[in-house]
Protein backbone atom coordinates (compact mmCIF):
# COMPACT_ATOMS: atom_id res chain seq x y z
CA UNK A 1 0.00 0.00 0.00
CA UNK A 2 1.28 3.53 -0.86
CA UNK A 3 1.90 5.92 1.55
CA UNK A 4 -1.34 8.03 0.50
CA UNK A 5 -3.33 4.85 0.44
CA UNK A 6 -2.58 4.36 3.70
CA UNK A 7 -3.05 7.81 5.19
CA UNK A 8 -6.71 7.73 2.87
CA UNK A 9 -7.36 4.04 4.91
CA UNK A 10 -6.07 5.89 8.38
CA UNK A 11 -8.33 8.76 7.61
CA UNK A 12 -11.49 6.89 6.70
CA UNK A 13 -11.72 4.55 9.88
CA UNK A 14 -10.57 7.33 12.35
CA UNK A 15 -7.16 6.00 13.57
CA UNK A 16 -6.29 9.65 14.79
CA UNK A 17 -3.14 8.54 16.73
CA UNK A 18 -1.50 7.28 14.07
CA UNK A 19 -2.43 9.54 11.39
CA UNK A 20 0.43 12.47 11.76
CA UNK A 21 2.85 9.51 11.45
CA UNK A 22 1.74 8.27 8.40
CA UNK A 23 1.50 12.21 6.80
CA UNK A 24 4.61 12.73 7.70
CA UNK A 25 5.91 9.09 6.40
CA UNK A 26 3.93 10.01 3.35
CA UNK A 27 5.82 13.63 2.80
CA UNK A 28 9.38 11.82 3.50
CA UNK A 29 8.67 9.50 1.01
CA UNK A 30 8.13 12.34 -1.60
CA UNK A 31 4.09 12.27 -1.44
CA UNK A 32 3.06 16.22 -2.28
CA UNK A 33 1.78 17.75 0.60
CA UNK A 34 -1.56 18.83 -1.83
CA UNK A 35 -1.74 14.89 -3.07
CA UNK A 36 -2.09 14.21 0.58
CA UNK A 37 -4.65 16.69 1.67
CA UNK A 38 -6.66 15.56 -1.29
CA UNK A 39 -6.42 11.86 -0.42
CA UNK A 40 -7.49 12.87 3.32
CA UNK A 41 -10.21 15.19 2.09
CA UNK A 42 -11.67 12.35 -0.69
CA UNK A 43 -11.95 9.68 2.65
CA UNK A 44 -13.57 12.56 4.13
CA UNK A 45 -15.95 12.12 0.71
CA UNK A 46 -16.16 8.66 1.54
CA UNK A 47 -16.98 8.70 5.09
CA UNK A 48 -20.08 11.45 4.53
CA UNK A 49 -21.62 9.04 1.66
CA UNK A 50 -21.48 6.05 4.19
CA UNK A 51 -23.02 8.23 6.71
CA UNK A 52 -25.70 9.08 4.52
CA UNK A 53 -26.49 5.72 3.74
CA UNK A 54 -26.39 4.81 6.92
CA UNK A 55 -23.55 2.11 6.56
CA UNK A 56 -21.28 4.07 9.36
CA UNK A 57 -22.74 6.19 12.43
CA UNK A 58 -22.05 9.73 13.71
CA UNK A 59 -18.93 8.43 16.16
CA UNK A 60 -17.47 6.81 13.11
CA UNK A 61 -17.75 10.53 11.37
CA UNK A 62 -16.74 12.23 14.49
CA UNK A 63 -13.40 9.99 14.35
CA UNK A 64 -12.56 10.64 10.71
CA UNK A 65 -12.96 13.94 10.77
CA UNK A 66 -10.30 14.21 13.90
CA UNK A 67 -8.68 11.55 12.18
CA UNK A 68 -8.45 14.24 9.49
CA UNK A 69 -7.39 17.22 11.49
CA UNK A 70 -4.77 15.30 13.04
CA UNK A 71 -3.42 14.58 9.44
CA UNK A 72 -4.08 18.15 8.48
CA UNK A 73 -1.91 19.97 11.33
CA UNK A 74 1.34 18.25 10.29
CA UNK A 75 0.60 19.87 6.91
CA UNK A 76 0.08 23.14 7.74
CA UNK A 77 3.35 24.12 8.25
CA UNK A 78 3.63 23.09 5.20
CA UNK A 79 0.86 24.71 3.42
CA UNK A 80 1.55 27.91 5.07
CA UNK A 81 0.71 30.63 2.32
CA UNK A 82 -0.91 28.40 -0.03
CA UNK A 83 -4.52 29.70 -0.32
CA UNK A 84 -4.97 27.36 -3.57
CA UNK A 85 -6.06 24.47 -1.47
CA UNK A 86 -8.97 26.33 0.48
CA UNK A 87 -13.02 26.13 -1.29
CA UNK A 88 -13.60 29.74 0.57
CA UNK A 89 -14.88 30.67 4.08
CA UNK A 90 -18.08 29.06 5.11
CA UNK A 91 -20.45 30.47 8.26
CA UNK A 92 -22.45 28.38 9.49
CA UNK A 93 -24.48 28.67 12.49
CA UNK A 94 -27.68 27.37 14.33
CA UNK A 95 -30.69 29.90 13.84
CA UNK A 96 -32.34 32.59 16.45
CA UNK A 97 -34.05 30.66 19.52
CA UNK A 98 -32.31 27.08 18.84
CA UNK A 99 -29.81 25.89 20.89
CA UNK A 100 -28.90 22.59 19.10
CA UNK A 101 -25.57 22.42 18.36
CA UNK A 102 -24.29 18.42 17.46
CA UNK A 103 -25.72 18.54 14.06
CA UNK A 104 -24.16 21.83 13.32
CA UNK A 105 -21.16 20.86 14.85
CA UNK A 106 -20.75 17.66 12.26
CA UNK A 107 -21.53 19.90 9.82
CA UNK A 108 -18.56 22.31 10.04
CA UNK A 109 -16.66 19.24 10.89
CA UNK A 110 -17.67 18.14 7.17
CA UNK A 111 -17.24 21.16 5.20
CA UNK A 112 -14.13 21.80 7.34
CA UNK A 113 -12.90 18.33 5.86
CA UNK A 114 -13.80 19.05 2.30
CA UNK A 115 -11.62 22.19 2.22
CA UNK A 116 -13.73 25.02 3.68
CA UNK A 117 -12.41 27.58 5.96
CA UNK A 118 -15.34 27.37 8.72
CA UNK A 119 -16.30 30.33 10.79
CA UNK A 120 -18.90 28.59 13.46
CA UNK A 121 -21.15 31.30 14.74
CA UNK A 122 -22.80 29.27 17.19
CA UNK A 123 -26.00 29.02 18.24
CA UNK A 124 -29.27 31.12 18.71
CA UNK A 125 -27.55 32.95 15.42
CA UNK A 126 -29.51 36.06 15.08
CA UNK A 127 -30.24 36.50 10.99
CA UNK A 128 -27.79 39.80 11.42
CA UNK A 129 -25.40 38.02 13.11
CA UNK A 130 -24.74 35.93 9.31
CA UNK A 131 -24.50 39.20 7.40
CA UNK A 132 -22.49 40.81 10.14
CA UNK A 133 -19.85 37.53 9.75
CA UNK A 134 -20.06 38.27 5.88
CA UNK A 135 -18.56 41.34 5.87
CA UNK A 136 -16.01 40.19 9.08
CA UNK A 137 -14.31 37.75 7.16
CA UNK A 138 -12.49 37.60 3.64
CA UNK A 139 -13.68 35.60 1.04
CA UNK A 140 -17.18 33.97 2.16
CA UNK A 141 -18.59 31.84 -0.36
CA UNK A 142 -21.16 30.38 1.63
CA UNK A 143 -23.76 30.61 4.91
CA UNK A 144 -24.77 27.38 5.85
CA UNK A 145 -27.80 27.59 8.76
CA UNK A 146 -29.37 24.54 10.66
CA UNK A 147 -32.60 24.87 12.53
CA UNK A 148 -33.69 21.29 14.70
CA UNK A 149 -36.69 22.87 15.72
CA UNK A 150 -40.42 23.35 14.37
CA UNK A 151 -40.76 26.36 16.00
CA UNK A 152 -37.54 27.76 14.66
CA UNK A 153 -38.21 27.56 11.03
CA UNK A 154 -39.67 30.53 10.77
CA UNK A 155 -35.68 32.02 12.05
CA UNK A 156 -34.42 30.23 8.75
CA UNK A 157 -36.00 31.29 6.78
CA UNK A 158 -35.73 34.72 8.02
CA UNK A 159 -32.08 34.19 8.13
CA UNK A 160 -32.04 33.14 4.71
CA UNK A 161 -33.90 36.32 3.65
CA UNK A 162 -31.95 38.46 5.77
CA UNK A 163 -28.52 37.32 3.80
CA UNK A 164 -30.21 37.16 0.47
CA UNK A 165 -31.31 41.04 1.28
CA UNK A 166 -27.96 42.33 2.30
CA UNK A 167 -25.48 39.71 0.17
CA UNK A 168 -28.02 38.74 -3.20
CA UNK A 169 -25.03 36.65 -4.55
CA UNK A 170 -23.98 34.62 -1.36
CA UNK A 171 -25.47 31.12 -2.05
CA UNK A 172 -27.25 29.97 1.35
CA UNK A 173 -27.25 26.17 2.32
CA UNK A 174 -29.55 24.70 5.17
CA UNK A 175 -30.14 21.82 7.16
CA UNK A 176 -32.04 20.59 9.75
CA UNK A 177 -34.75 17.79 11.20
CA UNK A 178 -37.71 19.46 10.04
CA UNK A 179 -36.27 20.86 7.18
CA UNK A 180 -36.98 19.72 4.07
CA UNK A 181 -35.81 20.46 0.07
CA UNK A 182 -39.70 21.63 -0.19
CA UNK A 183 -38.71 23.81 2.60
CA UNK A 184 -35.70 25.24 1.33
CA UNK A 185 -37.03 26.15 -2.08
CA UNK A 186 -39.71 27.95 -0.18
CA UNK A 187 -37.69 30.03 1.49
CA UNK A 188 -34.98 30.53 -1.43
CA UNK A 189 -32.39 28.73 0.18
CA UNK A 190 -29.53 27.67 -2.34
CA UNK A 191 -29.30 24.19 -1.38
CA UNK A 192 -30.52 21.66 1.28
CA UNK A 193 -28.29 19.00 2.86
CA UNK A 194 -30.55 15.94 4.27
CA UNK A 195 -27.78 15.34 6.75
CA UNK A 196 -24.06 16.35 7.94
CA UNK A 197 -22.44 13.56 5.33
CA UNK A 198 -24.29 14.98 2.13
CA UNK A 199 -23.66 18.85 3.44
CA UNK A 200 -20.10 18.68 1.84
CA UNK A 201 -21.30 17.08 -1.71
CA UNK A 202 -24.02 19.40 -1.78
CA UNK A 203 -22.12 22.73 -0.72
CA UNK A 204 -19.85 22.05 -3.24
CA UNK A 205 -22.45 21.30 -6.01
CA UNK A 206 -24.22 24.75 -5.41
CA UNK A 207 -21.06 27.05 -5.83
CA UNK A 208 -19.73 25.09 -8.66
CA UNK A 209 -16.95 23.38 -7.39
CA UNK B 1 -66.14 -2.66 30.03
CA UNK B 2 -62.64 -3.36 29.93
CA UNK B 3 -60.68 -1.35 32.75
CA UNK B 4 -57.83 0.64 31.75
CA UNK B 5 -55.04 -2.21 32.57
CA UNK B 6 -57.27 -5.03 31.17
CA UNK B 7 -57.87 -2.65 27.69
CA UNK B 8 -54.15 -2.21 27.84
CA UNK B 9 -53.42 -5.84 28.54
CA UNK B 10 -55.43 -6.75 25.17
CA UNK B 11 -53.33 -4.04 23.24
CA UNK B 12 -50.39 -6.16 24.40
CA UNK B 13 -51.31 -9.47 24.29
CA UNK B 14 -53.01 -9.40 20.43
CA UNK B 15 -55.98 -9.97 22.53
CA UNK B 16 -59.45 -7.76 22.04
CA UNK B 17 -59.12 -4.63 23.50
CA UNK B 18 -62.69 -2.46 23.53
CA UNK B 19 -60.92 0.55 22.49
CA UNK B 20 -57.47 2.46 21.93
CA UNK B 21 -55.23 3.03 24.63
CA UNK B 22 -55.16 6.82 25.39
CA UNK B 23 -51.74 7.69 25.10
CA UNK B 24 -50.25 7.90 28.73
CA UNK B 25 -53.76 6.89 30.73
CA UNK B 26 -52.34 3.38 32.03
CA UNK B 27 -49.49 5.02 33.86
CA UNK B 28 -49.88 6.72 37.50
CA UNK B 29 -46.27 8.63 37.55
CA UNK B 30 -44.98 8.82 41.10
CA UNK B 31 -42.36 12.04 40.33
CA UNK B 32 -42.44 12.45 44.18
CA UNK B 33 -39.78 10.47 44.82
CA UNK B 34 -37.05 12.70 47.12
CA UNK B 35 -34.50 11.63 44.04
CA UNK B 36 -36.59 12.42 40.96
CA UNK B 37 -34.07 14.42 38.42
CA UNK B 38 -33.59 18.11 38.86
CA UNK B 39 -35.03 20.43 35.80
CA UNK B 40 -34.35 24.47 35.87
CA UNK B 41 -37.48 26.52 35.30
CA UNK B 42 -37.90 28.27 32.31
CA UNK B 43 -35.48 30.58 32.01
CA UNK B 44 -33.75 29.31 35.02
CA UNK B 45 -30.05 27.50 35.58
CA UNK B 46 -29.23 24.63 37.83
CA UNK B 47 -26.38 22.06 38.68
CA UNK B 48 -28.45 18.60 38.75
CA UNK B 49 -27.61 15.73 40.82
CA UNK B 50 -24.94 14.47 39.03
CA UNK B 51 -23.60 18.12 38.64
CA UNK B 52 -24.34 18.93 35.32
CA UNK B 53 -24.88 22.75 34.81
CA UNK B 54 -28.90 22.77 32.72
CA UNK B 55 -30.44 25.71 31.36
CA UNK B 56 -33.83 26.27 30.13
CA UNK B 57 -33.58 29.81 28.10
CA UNK B 58 -36.84 31.73 27.53
CA UNK B 59 -38.69 30.74 24.62
CA UNK B 60 -37.28 27.17 24.30
CA UNK B 61 -39.40 24.12 24.46
CA UNK B 62 -36.93 22.08 26.68
CA UNK B 63 -33.58 22.36 28.86
CA UNK B 64 -30.44 21.99 27.65
CA UNK B 65 -27.18 20.84 29.56
CA UNK B 66 -23.84 23.50 29.46
CA UNK B 67 -21.08 21.99 28.01
CA UNK B 68 -18.43 24.65 27.61
CA UNK B 69 -15.18 23.80 29.14
CA UNK B 70 -15.44 25.07 32.23
CA UNK B 71 -18.74 23.76 32.71
CA UNK B 72 -18.49 20.35 31.57
CA UNK B 73 -17.80 17.61 34.13
CA UNK B 74 -15.91 14.50 33.07
CA UNK B 75 -12.86 16.41 31.42
CA UNK B 76 -11.21 13.62 30.87
CA UNK B 77 -12.38 10.21 30.51
CA UNK B 78 -9.73 8.37 31.55
CA UNK B 79 -9.85 10.02 35.11
CA UNK B 80 -13.68 9.67 35.47
CA UNK B 81 -13.43 8.59 38.67
CA UNK B 82 -12.42 12.17 40.35
CA UNK B 83 -14.81 13.59 38.71
CA UNK B 84 -17.97 11.93 38.41
CA UNK B 85 -20.37 11.52 42.25
CA UNK B 86 -23.46 9.32 42.30
CA UNK B 87 -26.33 11.02 43.54
CA UNK B 88 -27.54 10.73 47.09
CA UNK B 89 -29.82 7.92 46.93
CA UNK B 90 -30.67 7.59 51.10
CA UNK B 91 -33.70 9.37 52.10
CA UNK B 92 -35.59 9.99 55.17
CA UNK B 93 -38.79 8.11 55.77
CA UNK B 94 -40.28 11.76 55.65
CA UNK B 95 -38.76 12.76 52.54
CA UNK B 96 -40.71 9.35 51.11
CA UNK B 97 -44.05 10.53 52.87
CA UNK B 98 -45.44 12.31 49.85
CA UNK B 99 -44.30 9.49 47.21
CA UNK B 100 -45.52 6.81 49.42
CA UNK B 101 -48.85 8.80 49.84
CA UNK B 102 -49.51 9.16 45.95
CA UNK B 103 -48.67 5.64 45.29
CA UNK B 104 -51.29 4.65 47.89
CA UNK B 105 -54.02 6.68 46.15
CA UNK B 106 -53.71 5.05 43.20
CA UNK B 107 -56.33 2.05 42.32
CA UNK B 108 -54.07 -0.57 40.90
CA UNK B 109 -57.01 -2.06 39.34
CA UNK B 110 -57.49 0.93 36.73
CA UNK B 111 -54.19 2.10 36.47
CA UNK B 112 -49.82 1.03 36.98
CA UNK B 113 -48.20 2.89 39.47
CA UNK B 114 -45.08 3.77 37.85
CA UNK B 115 -41.43 4.94 38.66
CA UNK B 116 -39.79 7.22 36.69
CA UNK B 117 -36.31 6.81 35.56
CA UNK B 118 -34.44 9.81 33.35
CA UNK B 119 -31.66 10.26 32.32
CA UNK B 120 -30.52 6.90 30.99
CA UNK B 121 -27.25 4.98 30.70
CA UNK B 122 -26.57 6.81 27.50
CA UNK B 123 -27.65 10.34 28.11
CA UNK B 124 -25.63 10.08 31.00
CA UNK B 125 -23.03 9.21 29.26
CA UNK B 126 -22.97 12.58 27.07
CA UNK B 127 -24.81 14.69 29.65
CA UNK B 128 -21.57 14.44 31.66
CA UNK B 129 -19.26 15.21 28.60
CA UNK B 130 -20.90 16.44 25.73
CA UNK B 131 -22.20 14.36 22.60
CA UNK B 132 -19.19 14.52 20.67
CA UNK B 133 -16.95 13.38 23.35
CA UNK B 134 -18.97 10.82 24.57
CA UNK B 135 -19.38 9.27 20.75
CA UNK B 136 -15.76 9.36 20.09
CA UNK B 137 -14.89 7.69 23.78
CA UNK B 138 -16.98 4.81 22.70
CA UNK B 139 -13.99 4.14 20.11
CA UNK B 140 -11.10 5.32 21.51
CA UNK B 141 -11.09 4.88 25.23
CA UNK B 142 -13.88 1.85 25.67
CA UNK B 143 -12.57 0.44 28.52
CA UNK B 144 -12.91 3.58 30.83
CA UNK B 145 -16.74 3.48 28.91
CA UNK B 146 -17.50 0.17 30.12
CA UNK B 147 -16.22 1.34 33.55
CA UNK B 148 -18.49 4.62 33.52
CA UNK B 149 -21.69 2.64 32.32
CA UNK B 150 -20.95 -0.04 34.84
CA UNK B 151 -21.66 2.87 37.49
CA UNK B 152 -24.18 4.54 36.05
CA UNK B 153 -25.63 0.69 35.96
CA UNK B 154 -25.11 -0.11 39.87
CA UNK B 155 -26.81 3.42 40.55
CA UNK B 156 -29.55 2.65 38.94
CA UNK B 157 -29.63 -0.77 40.82
CA UNK B 158 -29.39 1.20 43.51
CA UNK B 159 -32.01 3.87 42.65
CA UNK B 160 -34.55 0.63 41.57
CA UNK B 161 -34.26 -1.09 44.89
CA UNK B 162 -35.01 2.43 46.94
CA UNK B 163 -37.86 2.88 44.50
CA UNK B 164 -39.41 -0.31 45.20
CA UNK B 165 -39.03 -0.99 48.77
CA UNK B 166 -40.71 2.47 48.97
CA UNK B 167 -43.48 2.36 46.67
CA UNK B 168 -43.57 -0.98 45.16
CA UNK B 169 -44.21 0.22 41.66
CA UNK B 170 -46.02 -2.06 38.63
CA UNK B 171 -44.41 -0.47 36.15
CA UNK B 172 -41.46 1.00 34.87
CA UNK B 173 -41.21 4.49 32.96
CA UNK B 174 -37.37 4.87 31.96
CA UNK B 175 -36.34 7.64 29.44
CA UNK B 176 -32.93 6.90 27.38
CA UNK B 177 -32.73 8.34 24.14
CA UNK B 178 -31.13 6.47 21.36
CA UNK B 179 -31.15 8.44 17.95
CA UNK B 180 -31.96 11.47 15.80
CA UNK B 181 -34.79 11.30 14.05
CA UNK B 182 -33.41 9.11 11.03
CA UNK B 183 -30.77 7.57 12.73
CA UNK B 184 -29.60 5.85 15.61
CA UNK B 185 -26.35 7.87 17.19
CA UNK B 186 -24.86 4.57 17.54
CA UNK B 187 -24.77 1.59 15.45
CA UNK B 188 -26.54 -1.67 16.59
CA UNK B 189 -23.45 -3.10 16.81
CA UNK B 190 -21.81 -0.85 19.77
CA UNK B 191 -25.14 -0.58 21.37
CA UNK B 192 -25.36 -4.04 21.70
CA UNK B 193 -21.82 -4.18 23.55
CA UNK B 194 -21.95 -1.24 25.76
CA UNK B 195 -25.37 -0.87 26.63
CA UNK B 196 -27.50 -4.54 26.48
CA UNK B 197 -26.14 -6.32 29.09
CA UNK B 198 -26.45 -2.81 31.28
CA UNK B 199 -29.93 -2.96 30.46
CA UNK B 200 -30.69 -6.75 30.95
CA UNK B 201 -29.45 -6.28 33.97
CA UNK B 202 -31.28 -3.12 35.16
CA UNK B 203 -34.81 -3.99 33.45
CA UNK B 204 -34.76 -7.84 34.53
CA UNK B 205 -34.15 -6.28 38.18
CA UNK B 206 -37.28 -4.34 38.42
CA UNK B 207 -39.19 -7.11 36.76
CA UNK B 208 -37.81 -9.64 39.89
CA UNK B 209 -38.96 -7.06 42.22
CA UNK B 210 -42.99 -6.99 41.17
CA UNK B 211 -42.83 -4.49 37.91
CA UNK B 212 -44.93 -5.64 35.60
CA UNK B 213 -44.24 -3.39 32.56
CA UNK B 214 -41.32 -1.59 31.43
CA UNK B 215 -41.93 1.51 29.11
CA UNK B 216 -38.54 2.56 27.35
CA UNK B 217 -38.68 5.92 25.92
CA UNK B 218 -36.69 7.40 22.98
CA UNK B 219 -38.43 9.59 20.77
CA UNK B 220 -36.50 8.99 17.52
CA UNK B 221 -35.64 6.53 14.97
CA UNK B 222 -34.33 3.14 16.64
CA UNK B 223 -35.83 0.41 14.23
CA UNK B 224 -33.15 -1.37 14.50
CA UNK B 225 -32.07 -1.77 17.98
CA UNK B 226 -36.28 -3.19 18.30
CA UNK B 227 -34.47 -7.08 18.85
CA UNK B 228 -32.24 -5.24 21.67
CA UNK B 229 -34.92 -3.86 23.24
CA UNK B 230 -37.11 -7.48 23.46
CA UNK B 231 -33.50 -8.62 24.90
CA UNK B 232 -33.30 -6.00 27.40
CA UNK B 233 -37.07 -6.64 29.03
CA UNK B 234 -38.72 -3.79 27.13
CA UNK B 235 -42.50 -4.57 26.80
CA UNK B 236 -43.47 -1.03 25.38
CA UNK B 237 -41.27 1.48 23.84
CA UNK B 238 -42.72 5.16 23.50
CA UNK B 239 -41.73 7.38 21.41
CA UNK B 240 -42.04 5.96 18.43
CA UNK B 241 -41.65 8.29 15.37
CA UNK B 242 -43.04 7.69 12.11
CA UNK B 243 -39.53 8.03 10.57
CA UNK B 244 -39.73 4.06 12.04
CA UNK B 245 -41.60 2.09 9.52
CA UNK B 246 -43.91 1.44 12.01
CA UNK B 247 -46.18 -1.21 10.46
CA UNK B 248 -43.57 -3.25 9.68
CA UNK B 249 -42.00 -3.31 13.20
CA UNK B 250 -45.55 -4.52 14.76
CA UNK B 251 -45.72 -6.87 11.86
CA UNK B 252 -42.16 -8.48 12.81
CA UNK B 253 -42.52 -7.88 16.02
CA UNK B 254 -45.94 -6.98 17.83
CA UNK B 255 -46.13 -10.42 19.72
CA UNK B 256 -42.83 -9.24 21.65
CA UNK B 257 -43.08 -5.93 22.34
CA UNK B 258 -45.67 -2.89 21.82
CA UNK B 259 -45.12 0.32 19.94
CA UNK B 260 -46.42 3.61 21.73
CA UNK B 261 -46.53 6.71 19.80
CA UNK B 262 -47.32 7.16 15.70
CA UNK B 263 -47.64 11.12 15.78
CA UNK B 264 -44.68 12.72 15.98
CA UNK B 265 -44.93 15.97 18.50
CA UNK B 266 -43.20 18.14 16.44
CA UNK B 267 -45.38 18.48 13.38
CA UNK B 268 -48.52 18.78 16.12
CA UNK B 269 -47.16 20.58 19.01
CA UNK B 270 -46.74 24.19 18.18
CA UNK B 271 -47.62 27.48 18.83
CA UNK B 272 -50.52 27.42 16.54
CA UNK B 273 -51.59 23.86 16.51
CA UNK B 274 -55.39 23.14 15.61
CA UNK B 275 -57.61 20.45 16.31
CA UNK B 276 -58.27 19.41 12.94
CA UNK B 277 -54.33 18.68 12.01
CA UNK B 278 -54.24 16.57 15.30
CA UNK B 279 -57.55 14.53 14.35
CA UNK B 280 -55.82 13.95 10.43
CA UNK B 281 -51.95 13.02 12.14
CA UNK B 282 -54.42 10.42 14.69
CA UNK B 283 -56.59 9.22 12.24
CA UNK B 284 -53.52 8.11 10.06
CA UNK B 285 -51.86 5.99 12.67
CA UNK B 286 -54.86 4.61 14.13
CA UNK B 287 -55.45 3.22 10.49
CA UNK B 288 -52.01 2.71 9.48
CA UNK B 289 -50.93 0.74 12.71
CA UNK B 290 -54.14 -0.82 13.88
CA UNK B 291 -55.73 -2.09 17.05
CA UNK B 292 -53.12 -4.36 18.37
CA UNK B 293 -49.68 -3.88 19.63
CA UNK B 294 -50.04 0.08 19.08
CA UNK B 295 -50.76 2.74 21.40
CA UNK B 296 -51.92 5.95 19.96
CA UNK B 297 -50.07 8.95 21.13
CA UNK B 298 -47.51 12.05 20.85
CA UNK B 299 -43.58 10.86 20.71
CA UNK B 300 -43.53 13.42 24.08
CA UNK B 301 -41.88 11.70 26.60
CA UNK B 302 -44.41 12.26 29.69
CA UNK B 303 -48.27 13.03 29.49
CA UNK B 304 -47.63 16.61 28.85
CA UNK B 305 -46.92 18.91 25.48
CA UNK B 306 -44.80 22.14 25.11
CA UNK B 307 -48.19 23.75 23.68
CA UNK B 308 -51.05 23.91 26.07
CA UNK B 309 -53.89 22.03 24.94
CA UNK B 310 -52.37 19.73 22.76
CA UNK B 311 -51.67 16.37 24.86
CA UNK B 312 -55.74 17.05 25.47
CA UNK B 313 -56.27 17.50 21.89
CA UNK B 314 -54.93 14.31 21.33
CA UNK B 315 -56.54 12.05 23.89
CA UNK B 316 -60.04 13.72 22.30
CA UNK B 317 -58.61 12.72 18.78
CA UNK B 318 -57.70 8.71 20.08
CA UNK B 319 -61.62 9.16 21.55
CA UNK B 320 -62.89 9.63 18.05
CA UNK B 321 -60.35 7.06 16.79
CA UNK B 322 -61.92 4.93 19.20
CA UNK B 323 -65.48 5.21 18.38
CA UNK B 324 -65.21 4.83 14.99
CA UNK B 325 -62.97 1.61 14.70
CA UNK B 326 -64.29 -0.10 17.84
Amino acid sequence: MSKIAEVKNLVETGKSKKVAAAVQESLDAGDKAQDILDAMIASMGVVGDKFSSGEIFVPEMLIAAKAMSKGVEVLKPIMAGDGSSSLGTCIMGTVAGDLHDIGKNLVVMMLESAGFDMVDLGVDVPAEKFVEAVKQNNNVVLIACSGLLTTTMPALKEAVQTVKAACPDMKVIVGGAPVTQEYADEIDADGYAPDAGSSASKAKEILGL
Amino acid sequence: MLTIKENLKEVMTGGNPERFVKQYEFMEMIMSVPMTRMKPPIGGEIVNEWGVTIRWPEGQIGSFPVHDDELIVIKDICEWKDYVNAPNLKHSDDAWKTAIAQAAAVNRKEKYVTAFMAPGLFELTHFLMRMENALMNFYEEPEAMHELIDFFTQYELDYAREVIDHIHPDALFHHDDWGSQISTFLSPAMFEEFFVPAYKKIYGFWKENGVEIIVHHSDSYAATLVPYMIEMGIDIWQGVMTTNNISELIEKYGNDITFMGGVDSGIVDKPDWTQEQINTEFRRACTNYGKLYFIPGLSQGLAISSFPGVYEAADEAIDNMSKEMF
